[in-house]
């Protein structure tokens, strides 16, 4: 089954997602905050990474950057809910800096699992 | 002491009166007057040194001349004869003259024409005295010019000027002080106290001790009361004089109006106030989304894990409503603080105001009166024209339920002004040449005056609970600031209020514009309410796209059924009556359509959009209010 890692500092919507991708049969890999992630990266099983952008250490967008550089292929959805310069400008950042889905908080999770699901997809047909 | 005067013969005294001679004529010729002696025939008989150095002439030629063969015919006659026979009437004549001398060229003189009697009993001559007064003269004119100078600088200071006597009672004030004063009759106000103006009159009384020991003190600011008993914050500092004996001879005083001042750092003081809630604002609504993302995953899986249409499902869509409801506060708040990027288009700012004046008059209550003046012009800003359209419709929104109850009269208004003008009204940086001004006016319950200070503060409301979250206002000022723009207000209890809205005017061209020409998508556009539509439609064909709007279903089929007229994307805001979202599955279906679709709901109303969401053709999913960016954003992602 495909890996996603989950990047998010707030417990309780990381358990949220990690329950709603288990429940689709994802493997499921966590990490609190953007240093984590990148440093127990584990390119063989992640396929795809959820990464919140406002994060302490580091942040989701040296992610996205770090992340990209470390698997070219990688699947990238980012994920905000506004800080101080706003959702929206982080996420466009996100994008321009090469995720492939961004979505402010809160958002549908069936919306955002069939997303990953159409990304995990194209995938597989490439 | 007396001379002794020891004469014992003729020669003795012949020799004692040419001694005596020589003394007078030493005397005469060293003064630094001209001194002559005239007779009754106007001939010169004396002439002292100083007559002949300044005319440069030897004293022979001087002596036995009539003083019109010196000064000339007409001089003589005309001037000089004049007063000369005055003096051998008897009377002493001293008068001013300009004249020429070879010595020091032309200068101002006073003559003194004196009658002397040699004879016992008789005028027989003249003793004329002629000082020169020109470098008195000079300085004289020096100082009344000086003086004027100083009159004019003083009354024209903007900054009042008071002479008191050492108890405070005005002896002299200036323009500006009467203007502080709002009394335009100063010898009322010259015969006033000081002390009577002072708010707190024992506070003068204490300055006044305050100047006896330290005579110069700035008072920093008091309030004075002023003719027509409004209050005027002022800053006030004296400078006590003493007079030779040392003891206080008059107190001056200089009062400084600083209202103005007062305002613009209490708006300053408002302005922060604001950031720093904006700021707060911001960090919990980030928080907030957070919740808010973890409560609706989960109510998402609860409702997959239920029977459809069970009661508890049911329940379940209610916390997916809350949720809904409650992100739209979040990001409210996050407009606000400002959090919210804006995207921008150059847009005509009188175009939106129209669509928004449109939009309310088509639900006004009777007894209001809309009116609006809305000339043609060319004046466009950098804005996101949903944006816009939210704060004016909220500001008219405001200004018609204050007037609810007793009805009345909403004025909009819209100019171009100046910077000059602008920069005394605005407290930030002025970033343009001109700015737009729209005004809003209302006849409506008006606000009391400490209530002005805190209506843009988040959840600040005066309405009933339930009745409006106290979020628009702030909205509206986060979006206006984001714009480098700012929003005034001015209120009065029973009167009304006046909104002034200042927006900075773009000279730019938009690059979006440029973009009109090449691949215009087009967009097919059907929704119910076309002044808002309008303004959406502003925005995006500023953005580059062409739109076409639909409201009849005949229409729509043509369109759809057409291949050459088929758009690249569909909108459809639900509440459309005459296509239902039966209708629009029901052609999408039958033709095949695979033409992107996006939905924009209305939490506010109660339409089921179920069914739409599970036909499989809404491509994505909107909520209103719909920003510029948002639906950019969508657009680009299903056009990609």
């Amino acid at each position: 089954m495909p890996g996603v890692l989950i990047v998010e500092d707030d417990k309780e919507l990381r358990e949220m997602l990690k329950m709603s991708l288990i429940r689709r049969n994802f493997t499921v890999i966590e990490a609190e905050n953007g240093k984590d992630a990148i440093t127990h990266f584990k390119p063989f099983i992640t396929d795809l990474v959820v990464t919140d952008l406002i994060m302490p250490e580091e942040d989701g967008l040296k992610v996205v950057i770090k992340l990209r550089e470390l698997k070219p292929s990688i699947k990238i959805i980012a994920i905000s809910g506004g800080g101080k310069v706003g959702p929206g400008s982080y996420l466009n950042l996100a994008k321009a800096l090469g995720a492939d889905a961004i979505y402010s908080k809160p958002f549908s999770i069936n919306e955002l699992i069939a997303k990953i699901e159409q990304l995990l997809d194209n995938e597989q047909h490439n | 002491m007396k001379r002794k005067l020891e004469i014992s013969d003729g020669n003795d005294y012949l020799k004692y009166l040419t001694k005596e001679k020589d003394i007078a004529d030493q005397i005469i010729n060293h003064s630094r007057s001209m001194i002559t002696i005239i007779n009754r025939e106007y001939i010169y008989e004396k002439v002292n040194s100083t007559f002949c150095n300044a005319h440069q002439v030897v004293l022979d030629t001087i002596l036995g001349k009539s003083m019109g063969d010196v000064w000339g015919h007409d001089t003589f006659q005309n001037i000089i004869k004049r007063n000369v026979d005055i003096c051998f009437s008897g009377k002493t004549v001293q008068y001013e003259a300009t004249f020429y001398t070879p010595q020091s060229g032309k200068r101002h003189f006073e003559v003194v024409f004196r009658p002397l009697s040699i004879e016992p009993g008789k005028i027989t001559h003249l003793l004329a005295e002629t000082f020169d007064i020109d470098d008195l003269k000079t300085s004289k004119q020096a100082v009344i010019e000086k003086e004027e100078e100083l009159r004019k600088f003083e009354s024209n200071l903007p900054i009042g000027f008071l002479r008191c006597d050492p108890t405070g009672k005005i002896l002299h004030a200036n323009q500006a002080f009467l203007m502080i004063a709002d009394c335009h009759d100063d010898m009322l106000v010259n015969s006033m106290n000081l002390k009577s103006f002072y708010l707190e009159e024992e506070l003068f009384d204490l300055q006044i001790e305050q100047l006896t020991e330290s005579h110069t003190k700035n008072f920093g600011r008091v309030s004075l009361k002023n003719c027509s008993g409004k209050e005027v914050p002022c800053r006030i500092s004296g400078f006590l004089a003493l007079n030779g004996s040392g003891a206080p001879a008059y107190i001056d005083f200089a009062v400084e109006d600083c209202s103005r001042e007062l305002m613009l750092e209490n708006r300053l003081l408002q302005a922060q106030k604001l950031e720093t809630i904006g700021s707060l604002a911001g960090g919990i609504a980030h928080d907030f989304n957070n919740i808010l993302a973890t409560i609706s995953g989960y109510s998402e899986m609860l409702q997959e894990d239920l029977p459809k249409n069970s009661d508890l499902s049911d329940k379940v869509s209610k916390i997916l409503g809350a949720v809904k409801k409650a992100q739209s506060i979040t990001n409210q708040i996050l407009t606000f603080s400002r959090h919210v990027e804006q995207e921008k288009v150059l847009i005509n700012v009188s175009e939106v105001l129209k669509e928004t004046i449109g939009f309310v008059k088509s639900s006004i209550p009777s007894n209001i009166v809309l009116k609006s003046r809305i000339p043609k012009m060319s004046a466009n800003v950098l804005a996101d024209p949903t944006q816009l359209f939210r704060v004016f419709l909220n500001l008219m929104t405001n200004a018609i339920q204050a007037m609810e109850e007793e009805g009345g009269t909403l004025s909009v208004n819209i100019a171009v002004v100046e910077k000059e003008f602008v920069q005394h009204e605005l407290n930030k940086d002025i970033v343009a040449d001109e700015y737009v001004l729209l005004t809003f006016k209302d006849t409506g319950e008006g606000m009391e005056p400490s209530l002005i200070g805190r209506i843009f503060e988040p959840f600040f409301t005066t309405r009933e609970v339930g009745k409006g979250t106290g979020l628009g206002l702030s909205v509206i000022h986060g979006i206006i600031t984001e714009m480098e723009g700012e929003i005034l207000v001015s209120s009065k209890k029973q009167e009304g209020s006046v909104f002034l809205v200042y927006l900075p005017v773009s000279k730019s061209y938009s690059i979006i514009n440029e973009k009109k020409n090449s691949s215009r998508k087009k967009i097919l556009f059907i929704t119910g309410n076309k002044y808002e539509s309008r303004i959406l439609s502003l925005a995006l064909e500023s953005a580059g796209y062409e739109l076409v709007f639909i409201s009849d279903g005949r229409n729509f089929v043509k369109v759809m059924t057409n291949v050459r007229e088929r758009p690249d994307m569909v909108i459809y805001m639900i509440d459309s009556k005459q296509i239902t979202p039966e209708d629009l599955v029901g052609i999408f279906r039958s033709q095949k359509i695979l033409t992107p679709c996006i939905l924009i709901t209305d939490p506010t109303q109660e339409i089921s959009d179920e069914k739409l969401l599970n036909s499989g053709i809404i491509s994505q999913q909107l909520t209103k209010p719909v920003s510029l960016k948002e639906i950019r954003n969508a657009i680009q992602e299903l056009l990609r």
